[in-house]
């Protein structure tokens, strides 16, 4: 297929690497020549100067990685040119612009598709089966962190920018937690919101650079939230507590404990997405927690172990089969990203944006 | 206008570089009569009388009472140019946004052979009476955005302007030396931000960082300026500084990406 990558950064270079080892045909576009240059070394794709000429190539699809305010106008004339689109999460920079996406998205009748990757990963797709089948009974609480140690990504470009990024820790690895949160509760309502945000490390010169992500370009920007913690509500007194990070002096995490009435689930996925599941300091990746009353009244902890695969990879192929067949993927839709949008709204409403 | 002034100077014609020599030095002063400026400008009275009085005819002079001052004719021809100016679009919501968190006097400001002219400006709460107007030149080494823009500049250019052109006096603090200025240059270059020390202006203090392309190439400047008992140390070492490098940053990537936002 001819594949068209609009923002060829971190995410843009690993779509490609990807769409080539596929056999797939790249069509790529980025209006910062250091980037370009970057792409163009470490790949073999026919590159456009703008939008109008990479959406008249003949392309059956357009890949939206560009930084999270310009996913818009993108998106916007790729549904114009009557492509389908894979945009890499979170949908917008704000709730007003997510809004004109999905929107965008259903007039044209085109497949959208939001990168929230994490829940093609096996472990959270048995999780979530494990709550559908009812084998947890009713879910009445989550508890999920995703916190780093020292891992605001790329301290000082886009994503550190609450204009370009719409925001810092919440909407980037906050996006992630919300979107699963959101599917193991089968999309519920959200009632009440009580949320702390903080900005404790980014001015810091005394910073660590342990864990980066991405790059450390000139540090220029820094005005959003490097660390977040929320209490929601949902319909029927469900509940979630998130605590997420960039930076946080406390275990590097990304976990989520489902407590239902009838058994427990704690899913751990802390693997960074470079590495190789699972890595060394993994002690559960995922355990199921029961009572049974065979004999004695006795608990049963079982280690699940569904084989490992590349969540990052099977999100593309879906997205790639879905635009062969014309059949709309089962998770992962605009609708469910304008939902996680809704909410990080609503989060960033109830910290009243107080920590710059 | 007399046959004598429209006589080509080289590839100048001599009676549109006088037609300018004489808005100049009206703008210098504000308001004037035509024996002031014919004396200021070694010109007869009725030759300076005749340029007048066309220029006042179109709008580019406004008579008034036996004195000439600028006319709206020129704000027209401003206002357009500046709207021709592509940073003028993306940067202006930054710096008015920059106004409204610091309170302060915000500015977005080019170079032009040279001279640093102010392109836009918001004001913020604090400020009762703007100091400055769109549209006004400055020196360079005495003030941040210039600094901001000497910093930027290639070693040779740098040379070109420090050559032969003195650093003129303006207050105790004003860099006048060039080697002690190359050094503050350098300084700048590390910090991504230039300050002005009442180095301008006694008692006012100004925080600036330029705002390049990815190609490197300069686009101008914003800066942050007040009086000094209004910036305190803390907030001209550090609040406006980190508030600017964030403002010029987003002023960047938008640029880099203004065929595919709204700003432009």
């Amino acid at each position: 297929m001819d594949i068209g990558l609009v923002g060829l950064g971190k995410h843009g270079e690993t779509h490609a690497e990807f769409l080539e080892e596929l056999g797939h045909t790249v069509h790529a576009v980025d209006l910062d020549p250091r980037v370009k240059e970057r792409f163009v070394e470490r790949f073999d794709a026919r590159m456009y100067e703008g939008l109008p000429e990479l959406y008249s190539a003949g392309l059956d699809a357009a890949i939206i990685s560009t930084p999270n305010k310009f996913h818009e106008t993108a998106a916007m004339k790729a549904f114009e040119a009557d492509l389908d689109v894979l945009i890499e999460k979170p949908l917008a920079h704000d709730l007003e612009s997510a809004e004109r996406i999905a929107e965008g998205a259903d007039d044209s009748g085109n497949i959208c598709m939001c990168g929230y990757f994490h829940r093609f990963r096996n472990r959270v797709q048995l999780a979530k089966a494990y709550v559908e089948s009812g084998r947890l009974g009713e879910v009445t609480h989550i508890d999920a962190r995703y916190m780093r140690r020292r891992g605001v990504p790329g301290l000082g470009t886009w994503y550190t920018s609450r204009e370009i990024a719409g925001g810092g820790a919440l909407i980037d690895v906050g996006s992630f937690v919300i979107d699963l949160v959101l599917d193991f509760y089968d999309w519920p309502a959200l009632e009440q919101v009580i949320a702390t945000a903080r900005s404790d490390f980014g001015d810091r010169s005394d910073y660590a650079y342990l864990e980066m992500w991405g790059e450390d370009d000139e540090a220029k920007m820094y005005d959003v939230e490097d660390s977040v913690t929320v209490f929601l509500e949902f319909e029927g007194g469900r509940t979630a507590h998130l605590e997420l990070a960039w930076a946080a002096n406390a275990q590097r995490c990304h976990e989520y404990n489902i407590r239902g009435t009838e058994a427990g689930v704690s899913l751990d996925i802390t693997n960074p997405l470079e590495s190789v599941d699972p890595s060394a300091e993994q002690v559960r990746d995922f355990r199921l927690y029961e009572v049974r009353s065979d004999v004695v009244d006795h608990y049963v902890d079982s280690e699940v172990i569904p084989p490992a695969n590349d969540p990052f990879r099977d999100e593309l192929a879906t997205f790639l089969a879905a635009v062969e067949t014309g059949q709309s993927p089962d998770r992962c839709m605009v609708q469910q990203a304008l939902a996680v949008q809704r909410v990080i709204e609503r989060i960033y409403e109830a910290t009243d944006r107080t920590w710059v | 206008m007399s046959e004598g002034d429209s006589q080509p100077r080289g590839e100048q014609i001599k009676s549109v570089a006088t037609a300018f020599r004489i808005l100049e030095a009206v703008r210098t002063r504000d308001r004037v009569g035509v024996t002031e400026l014919a004396d200021a400008l070694d010109l007869p009275k009725s030759t300076v009388h005749h340029y007048l009085s066309t220029l006042a005819a179109d709008n580019y002079l406004l008579r008034e009472d036996g004195t000439y001052r600028l006319g709206l004719g020129l704000f027209t021809l401003g206002a357009q140019a500046r709207t021709q100016e592509r940073i003028f679009h993306v940067a202006k919501p930054n710096v008015d946004r920059l106004a409204e968190t610091t309170g302060e006097q915000a500015r977005l400001v080019v170079e032009r052979d040279g001279h640093g002219i102010t392109l836009y400006q918001a004001a913020g709460e604090n400020v009762d009476d703007p100091p400055t107007y769109a549209g006004r030149v400055e020196d360079l080494h005495c003030t941040a955005a210039g600094k901001a823009f000497l910093a930027e500049l290639p070693e040779d250019r740098l040379d070109e302007l420090l050559s032969g052109h003195p650093l003129p006096y303006r207050t105790e603090n004003t860099i006048t030396d060039p080697s002690e200025l190359r050094e503050t240059l350098a300084e700048i270059r590390d910090r991504g931000v230039a300050f002005d020390d009442e180095e301008r202006d006694a008692g006012v203090r100004c925080v600036a960082s330029a705002i390049s392309d990815r190609e490197g190439e300069l686009l101008g400047a914003i800066s942050v300026s007040g009086p000094s008992d209004r910036i305190d140390d803390e907030r001209f070492r550090s609040e406006i500084p980190s508030r600017l490098r964030n403002v010029v940053g987003v002023v960047e990537f938008n640029t880099t990406y203004s065929e595919w936002s709204d700003a432009v």
